[in-house]
């Protein structure tokens, strides 16, 4: 899929699988994208992490640090109640958006010879 | 392999350097865990892949770099507030003080110390004015993915706003101190001078702090200009 139609839904992709996920980090956020998604976005996977400091910036997002079991650091974030709010309004629009792109493209015909 | 693009991406950030800590740990645990999901391939392999994947560490930090210019700026924003409030409050504290000294300024200075008075109220009531107006403004922007050219226009309306309120709280504290010399002459130098002029010197520093909030706003944003060119 292409990258700036991508880039233009990329919080809404975020909330999304965080939804789906629960608590999360970077690497299982991108994770459940790639699954729910079926690969289909292609998109580098550090541009995820700007798209989870900007959200959690908006206070769509939570975060704290803890250990993995490999030892190391991992931030793990947590949609907030205004985020799962803000998802819940993105996708009525998109809804309604997918209907509206649908029914058009499901309503093109081939325009009738006049003469 | 890993460590050395570590390196570049906290190096690009360095303007921030919390945020450049933070990305460093967040992202080092990301490249370890695809390196680890692909640990059938040689080692080089998997970690050329995982960097591969992650993207350019210059695009990578210019997208950071955006957020933490957003924030900083919204931070900017509060301290102009807090800073005029400050000055406020200090103000009042020193006419407090006057009164309760019987201080007031000599009939011969009255006509002069009036029209400070006056320019001292508006370049105050201004600043406050336009700072709470700054504040609420880059408030309600939304932090872009990019630095687009629409974000540009929106913090340089803010760094305007930003410096107009602080140009206007250097004429009002530059009021205050004029005002605080008129009360000098025909007394007698003693420890009670010394409320006025700290309390000057502290009008002073919030201006300074003001200022520091403004300069590092341009800074982030010339930092971030750079790094999305």
């Amino acid at each position: 899929m292409e990258g700036e139609m991508l880039k233009g839904h990329l919080d809404m992709i975020v909330l999304a699988a965080l939804s789906a996920a629960g608590s999360a980090h970077g690497y299982a956020i991108i994770e459940e994208i790639k699954r729910r998604s079926g690969g289909a976005f292609d998109l580098p996977e550090g541009t995820i992490y700007p798209a989870l400091h900007r959200l959690e910036q908006a206070g769509l997002l939570s975060s704290r640090w803890m250990t993995a079991d490999s030892g190391r650091r991992r931030r793990v974030y947590t949609l907030t109640r205004t985020g799962n709010r803000a998802l819940a309004e993105r996708r009525a629009v998109w809804k309604q958006f997918s209907d509206a792109i649908g029914g058009l493209l499901g309503a093109t015909r081939p325009r009738e010879n006049p003469a | 392999m890993i460590p050395d693009y570590l390196d570049r991406l906290a190096r690009e950030l360095d303007f921030d350097s919390s945020l450049s800590r933070r990305v460093r740990q967040e992202v080092e645990d990301h490249l370890w865990e695809a390196v680890a999901a692909h640990s059938t391939e040689n080692m080089l392999e998997a970690q050329q892949r995982a960097i591969a994947g992650f993207g350019d560490a210059r695009v990578i930090a210019a997208q950071f770099a955006v957020v933490s210019l957003a924030k900083y700026s919204k931070r900017a924003g509060v301290a102009a507030v807090m800073v005029i409030a400050g000055v406020f409050m200090v103000m009042k504290a020193r006419i407090a003080w006057y009164t309760a000294m019987q201080w007031a300024i000599s009939d011969d200075l009255k006509a002069i110390g009036g029209l400070v008075v006056q320019i001292d109220r508006y370049s105050f009531w201004l600043s406050l004015i336009v700072a709470l107006g700054g504040w609420a403004y880059i408030r309600s922007r939304r932090i872009p993915a990019a630095l687009h050219p629409a974000y540009r226009r929106q913090l340089r309306r803010f760094f305007l706003l930003c410096s107009t309120a602080a140009a206007a709280l250097v004429v009002s504290v530059i009021s205050d101190a004029v005002l605080t010399a008129l009360q000098l002459p025909g007394k007698e130098l003693s420890a009670e001078f010394l409320v006025p002029i700290v309390s000057i010197v502290v009008e002073i520093a919030c201006v300074g702090i003001l200022v520091f909030h403004i300069r590092g706003v341009a800074l982030r944003a010339a930092s971030t200009a750079l790094l999305s060119a």
